[in-house]
C-alpha cells in the first residue's frame, strides 16, 4: 500500500503542476478568441483563485506522499 | 443509590449536551440563511444593482459576487479560527453571528443601481466579502464547539446536528422567499419585497445572540487555557508544522474537495438546473428543492451516527463515488422529464394573446404564448418587446441589433412529474447527507484542540466555499462552452450512446456540460480519499 501511495504521489504533483500551463493557456485562447467582460472575469477567478488552490495543494501533498510522509496515517 | 446517581449524572449530560447543540445549531442556521438568500435571490439582486444592458454580464456579476463570498470564506477561517484558538470558542463565533446579521441587514436596506450608481455594487460586494468572512468564522466554532462538549463514542451523531444547518438554512432561506413572493406578488418582491429577508435576519441574529451570550465555553478550551497550554501562534502552528499541513492537505484533497462539489450540485445546482436549463417555473422549482431537503435532511444525523459505528471514511467516500457515477442519468433524467419535446401537446388549448402599451418614451409589446400537455404539463412563454416611440433611436437600435424581444419560459409540470423530480433531487440530497454528515467529527478528530479551530476551519472553507461554491459559476460557464462547434463532452456522449440520444446538435446547449466540473474533483477526491484517509471512528483523543 505504502508503494502504491507514494507512487500516486508523482501523479498528484505531475498534475498540480500540469495544470498551471494548461489553464492559462486555455484562458489565454478563449479570451482572446472573444475578449468580453463575463471572459475576463471568469478566467481571472479561475487563474487567481482556483488554480493556485489546486496546483499549490496538489504538488505539495503529492512530494509528501513521495516522500512516505502518509505510509503510516495516525 | 450509586447506580441511581450515575444515571442522574448521565441525564444531566445528555440535557446540557442537547442545550450546547441546540444553541449552536440555530446560530448556525441563521448564518447558512443570511448566507443563501443572497445567492437564492441572485437574478433579482444582478437586476437592482448590477448594470442590465448585458443581463449576462449582470448575472455572472452576481455570480461573481456570490462566488466572492465563497473565496473570501477561507480567510475568515484564518482570521476567526485564529482567535478561537487564542480567545475561545464561544466569543469568536458570537462576533461572527454579529458581522453576519449585520451585514445581511444592511444589503436588505442599500438603495439600488439606478439610486446610487456604481455604490450601489460596490456596497453589496463589500457586504457580501464581510458575510464571506463571518461564515468563514462561524463553521468552525460551531463544529469544534460542539465536538468539545459532546460525550467520546458520540461525536458523529452529535456534530451531525450540526450539519444539518446548512441545509436546513438553505430550506429556511427557499421557504421565506417563497413565502414574501406569494404574499406581496411577483411584481412588488422584484421591486422591493426581495428586500425583507434579509432584513428579517436582524430578527433572528438577535435571538440567537441572545441564546449564545447564556452559554458557556468549551471545557477543553477552559482546561486547556487554565493549564496555559492553549498556542501562542495557530497558524503558524497549523500550517508550518508538516505534521498540522499533512493533514490539512489529506482533509482538504481526501475529503472537503468533493464534500463541497457534492454539497453544491445536489442543491444548488439542482435548483439552477431546474430553473435555467429545464425552465421550471419559479415557485415549483423552488418547492421540489425545499421538500427534497426536508425529506432528506434527517439523514444527516442517520449518517453522523453510523460513522461513530462503521467509520467515517467509507461513508464519505461512498457518497462521493455513488455521486460521480449517478449524476449523469439522474441530471439527464431530470431533462427528459421537463423538455417539451417528449410531451403532446394539446393544440386546441393553446392560446396567444398580444397586448400594446404605451410606458414614458416606449411602446412595449407583450405576447403570452400558453400550452397545455397531456401529462398536466403546462408552458407558458412571455415575450416583451421594447420599442422606443423616437424612430431615430429605433432605427439605432435596430441597427445595432439590440430590438429583441425578452423571453421569459415557465414550464409548471405536473403533479407526477413533480414527484419524480422531488424524487430525483432527494437522491441527491442523501449523497449530499453521506458525504457531509460526518465531515464535522473526521475533521475536529485529526487536529488537536490547541490549534483545532484554525486547522479545521481552513481545509473546511476551501473545499466546501472554493471549490464547491464555485460550482455554480463553473457549470454555468461550462454549458455555454457546449455551444461551441467542436464542442464534446464524455459524460453527454456515454449517456447518450446508452439511451439512443442521438447527441447535442452544433449551437445547441449541452445540458450536462456543467456536471464535468463537479464529477472530476469529486473523483479525484474520492481516489486521494481512499488512499490516504484512515477509517478511525473516533479512537483520536479529541483532548
Amino acid at each position: 500500500m505504502s508503494a502504491i501511495k507514494r507512487l500516486f504521489g508523482i501523479v498528484w504533483t505531475l498534475m498540480g503542476v500540469g495544470i498551471i500551463p494548461l489553464v492559462i493557456m486555455q484562458a489565454m485562447k478563449e479570451i482572446a478568441a472573444k475578449p468580453s467582460e463575463e471572459n475576463w472575469i471568469f478566467w481571472s477567478i479561475v487563474i487567481v483563485v482556483l488554480m493556485p488552490i489546486i496546483s499549490f495543494s496538489l504538488i505539495t501533498f503529492g512530494v509528501f506522499a513521495l516522500k512516505g510522509e502518509y505510509d503510516v496515517i495516525a | 443509590m450509586a447506580q441511581n446517581v450515575t444515571n442522574v449524572s448521565q441525564t444531566e449530560e445528555v440535557s446540557s449536551t442537547r442545550r450546547v447543540i441546540a444553541a449552536s445549531s440555530v446560530g448556525t442556521l441563521i448564518e447558512w440563511y443570511d448566507f443563501y438568500i443572497f445567492g437564492t435571490l441572485a437574478k433579482i439582486i444582478s437586476e437592482q444593482f448590477f448594470p442590465k444592458d448585458n443581463p449576462t454580464a449582470a448575472l455572472l456579476a452576481t455570480l461573481a459576487t456570490f462566488a466572492a463570498g465563497f473565496v473570501i470564506r477561507p480567510f475568515g477561517a484564518l482570521f476567526f479560527g485564529r482567535l478561537g484558538d487564542l480567545i475561545g470558542r464561544k466569543y469568536t463565533f458570537l462576533v461572527t453571528l454579529v458581522i453576519m446579521g449585520g451585514s445581511t441587514f444592511a444589503i436588505g436596506l442599500v438603495p439600488g443601481y439606478k439610486t446610487i450608481g456604481f455604490f450601489a455594487p460596490a456596497i453589496v460586494f463589500v457586504l457580501r466579502l464581510l458575510q464571506g468572512l463571518a461564515l468563514g468564522g462561524e463553521y468552525g466554532g460551531a463544529a469544534t464547539y460542539v465536538a468539545e462538549h459532546s460525550p467520546a463514542g458520540q461525536r458523529g451523531f452529535w456534530t451531525s446536528f450540526i450539519q444539518t444547518t446548512a441545509t436546513l438554512g438553505l430550506f429556511l432561506a427557499l421557504g421565506v422567499i417563497l413565502i414574501v413572493r406569494q404574499t406581496l406578488g411577483v411584481e412588488t418582491f422584484s421591486d422591493w419585497g426581495w428586500r425583507i429577508p434579509f432584513l428579517l435576519s436582524a430578527l433572528l441574529v438577535g435571538v440567537s445572540v441572545f441564546i449564545r451570550m447564556k452559554m458557556s465555553e468549551s471545557p477543553m478550551f477552559v482546561k486547556m487555557k487554565k493549564e496555559g497550554k492553549t498556542s501562542a501562534n495557530p497558524l503558524a502552528e497549523s500550517f508550518k508544522q508538516k505534521d498540522n499541513l499533512k493533514m490539512v492537505l489529506i482533509a482538504l484533497l481526501g475529503a472537503t474537495a468533493g464534500q463541497g462539489v457534492v454539497w453544491y450540485t445536489g442543491q444548488f445546482y439542482a435548483l439552477s438546473f431546474l430553473q435555467n436549463t429545464c425552465n421550471v417555473e419559479f415557485v415549483q422549482s423552488n418547492m421540489i428543492i425545499s421538500i427534497a431537503l426536508l425529506i432528506g435532511t434527517p439523514f444527516f444525523v442517520v449518517f453522523g451516527a453510523l460513522s461513530d459505528k462503521i467509520g467515517r471514511k467509507y461513508i464519505m467516500m461512498a457518497g462521493m463515488l455513488i455521486a460521480v457515477l449517478s449524476y449523469g442519468p439522474l441530471y439527464n433524467s431530470m431533462y427528459d422529464n421537463a423538455n417539451l419535446k417528449n410531451k403532446i401537446e394539446i393544440v386546441e388549448k393553446t392560446t396567444v394573446e398580444t397586448k400594446e402599451a404605451v410606458k414614458g418614451t416606449d411602446n412595449i409589446t407583450t405576447t403570452v404564448t400558453k400550452k397545455t400537455f397531456t401529462d398536466g404539463t403546462t408552458y407558458k412563454e412571455t415575450q416583451k418587446l421594447t420599442v422606443p416611440l423616437d424612430e431615430a433611436k429605433k432605427a439605432e437600435l435596430a441597427a445595432a441589433g439590440k430590438l429583441k424581444p425578452e423571453t421569459k419560459k415557465e414550464t409548471t409540470l405536473s403533479d407526477s412529474i413533480k414527484n419524480k423530480m422531488i424524487g430525483i433531487v432527494l437522491i441527491q440530497v442523501i449523497f449530499v447527507t453521506m458525504v457531509y454528515g460526518p465531515i464535522a467529527a473526521f475533521l475536529v478528530e485529526i487536529f488537536p484542540t490547541r490549534i483545532r479551530y484554525t486547522s479545521m476551519s481552513l481545509p473546511y472553507h476551501i473545499g466546501n466555499g472554493v471549490f464547491g461554491g464555485l460550482v455554480p459559476l463553473i457549470a454555468t460557464r461550462l454549458v455555454e462552452a457546449s455551444k461551441e462547434p467542436g464542442y464534446s463532452n464524455p459524460l453527454t456522449n456515454a449517456i447518450n450512446s446508452f439511451t439512443g440520444h442521438i447527441g447535442t446538435p452544433a449551437g445547441q446547449v449541452d445540458p450536462l456540460a456543467g456536471l464535468m466540473y463537479p464529477i472530476l474533483i469529486a473523483s479525484v477526491s474520492f481516489i486521494i480519499g481512499m488512499l490516504y484517509i484512515s477509517n478511525k471512528t473516533n479512537n483520536m483523543d479529541v483532548e
